[in-house]
């Protein structure tokens, strides 16, 4: 069968949206009656007061600042998020703190078994089928999108191998004795297992993995790719948070990404106003609404994802909207000397143009009135000297092109670069270090 | 057939709730008959009714 659930994956736009409604009023209702801060928040706004779907907008959105400071009130640790009694509460997550204090975040056995029949879809989309046997090589600590990925997998049908607890080469050795065929991982953990792999003596597709779902960091297209032909496997995508569950996934068409309806409601708004629902192909940010999890209600939260609107009439027969490209989050996207920089697009270049850099680090620093920008590269070792300064010269005149800036490049050293389990953090703005 | 899918499932959550208060003083059962509540909120959530013409 192509399809998790045919029904809802199949059901006209029209209804799709109706149900969506249908549900965001319930869930407003809820919240408001359940949440310390939506009682506050929502003050003077009623259900009734939302008669039309385009009466959403009128309600405020919901921003990480302020989960973050409706949790310092009791019940300690979730304070004001709540939405249920805390003695309902199964399971503590958090994210993950990159942007600041974490925001702690509660399940009931309920909420927690709605996030993962979500994701179910988009393991499902992603071909994964009871005959999978799914190595996921992580200690999983606070990212739950690995949590999500085991119970999903287990739900599908899946063998689920946890692999924590041990280094990259124990991993590939574990790959190799239990013979798994899928797995799941951040795309640079993945890059980092097959060059690992290589280093010892085997080819990345002599493994055996047929399919991949990455999670975790914005993938570019050619990183997708890249890792397709280093394992010779089916490598997906999807975008999801902490706070709100993963939210869309992408089918074996592979050209964008499904959400998954009508579990959320997603709002793609435009960058400058956030009030208008952006075009086919035009940028925007995320906002969302879980339509169906009540330990931890929110209503349009926005999540500062940057992404590209797509269209909702994929060959797959998904009905559901789609978005064509994850630019990455707003906050990773800066002005430097007036120019907007995307750490993707570097990214972007350097996995689909330069396949003999095999580490890289962005640094920005402010450099007396002038912003600097040097990229650090790690190249493979059989490069001559030659052949280096080549690719140096080339990668300067590439990456102008590629983001209007100039750049500096710095050859370090095999090793010298650090590599990443799980989220990377490739892009360093001096500028913000006091 | 959604019709006769969300009628199955009204009856199992009939039979959930009086399994749950049968076994008020019996752990295990109720436990087991809460989570089979919590699989019926997921039934229903995604087996939904959009308009009259579905009811």
């Amino acid at each position: 069968m192509e399809y998790w659930n045919p029904y809802t994956e199949t059901l006209p736009r029209e209804k799709l949206e109706n149900i969506e409604f249908s549900y965001f009023k319930n869930m407003f209702s809820y919240a408001k009656t359940h949440s310390a801060l939506y009682r506050d928040k929502l003050k003077g706004i009623e259900a009734d007061d939302i008669r039309t779907v385009h009466d959403i907008s009128k309600i405020p959105f919901t921003y990480k600042e302020e989960l973050r400071a409706y949790q310092e009130i009791e019940p300690h640790p979730y304070g004001g998020l709540l939405g249920v009694n805390i003695q309902d509460v199964t399971t503590f997550r958090q994210t993950s703190g990159t942007t600041g204090k974490p925001v702690y975040v509660p399940e009931t056995y309920e909420s927690w078994q709605w996030r993962i029949e979500s994701w179910c879809h988009i393991l499902y989309m992603a071909g994964f089928r009871p005959r999978h046997r799914v190595f996921l090589p992580f200690g999983y600590n606070v990212y739950v999108a690995f949590w999500e990925a085991h119970y999903a997998s287990e739900k599908v049908g899946c063998e689920l191998v946890p692999g924590g607890a041990l280094d990259t080469r124990g991993r590939v050795n574990k790959i190799i004795e239990i013979r798994a065929n899928a797995m799941m991982n951040t795309p640079t953990y993945g890059l980092h297992i097959a060059e690992e792999a290589m280093n010892m003596g085997i080819d990345p597709k002599s493994l055996g993995i047929e399919r991949m779902l990455c999670a975790g960091e914005p993938m570019p297209e050619a990183t997708r790719r890249k890792l397709e032909d280093l394992y010779g496997c089916e490598t997906y995508d999807h975008i999801g948070g902490t706070e709100v569950c993963g939210w869309a996934g992408m089918c074996k068409v592979k050209k964008g990404l499904h959400i998954i309806e009508p579990f959320f409601l997603v709002e793609i708004l435009d960058r400058e106003t956030l009030t208008k629902e952006v075009g086919e192909g035009e940028q925007g940010v995320v906002v969302i609404t879980p339509l169906g999890r009540r330990s931890f209600p929110f209503i349009r939260f926005n999540t500062n994802d940057v992404v590209v609107k797509g269209h909702s009439n994929c060959s797959c027969g998904r009905t559901s909207k789609m978005i064509m490209e994850v630019v990455g989050r707003a906050d990773d996207l800066r002005k430097i000397r007036g120019v907007l920089f995307s750490p993707k697009t570097i990214e972007q270049l350097i996995r689909e143009e330069f396949t003999d850099i095999v580490e890289y680090e962005i640094v920005v620093e402010r450099k007396g009135i002038m912003d600097e920008i040097t990229l650090r590269i790690e190249t493979t070792p059989k490069l001559g000297k030659d052949d280096v300064e080549n690719l140096t010269k080339r990668l300067k005149e590439r990456s102008k092109v590629k983001t209007n800036l100039t750049c500096k490049v710095k050859v370090e050293p095999q090793g010298a670069l650090p590599r990443y389990d799980l989220k990377a953090k490739r892009f360093k703005d001096m500028r913000e270090v006091k | 057939m959604m019709d006769e899918i969300r009628k199955e499932i009204r009856n199992i959550e009939k039979s959930a709730e009086r399994l749950k208060s049968l076994a008020k003083d019996n752990n295990a059962i109720r436990k087991n008959a809460e989570i089979i509540l919590t699989y019926l909120y997921i039934l229903k959530f995604i087996t939904p009714v959009w308009g009259e013409e579905d009811q």
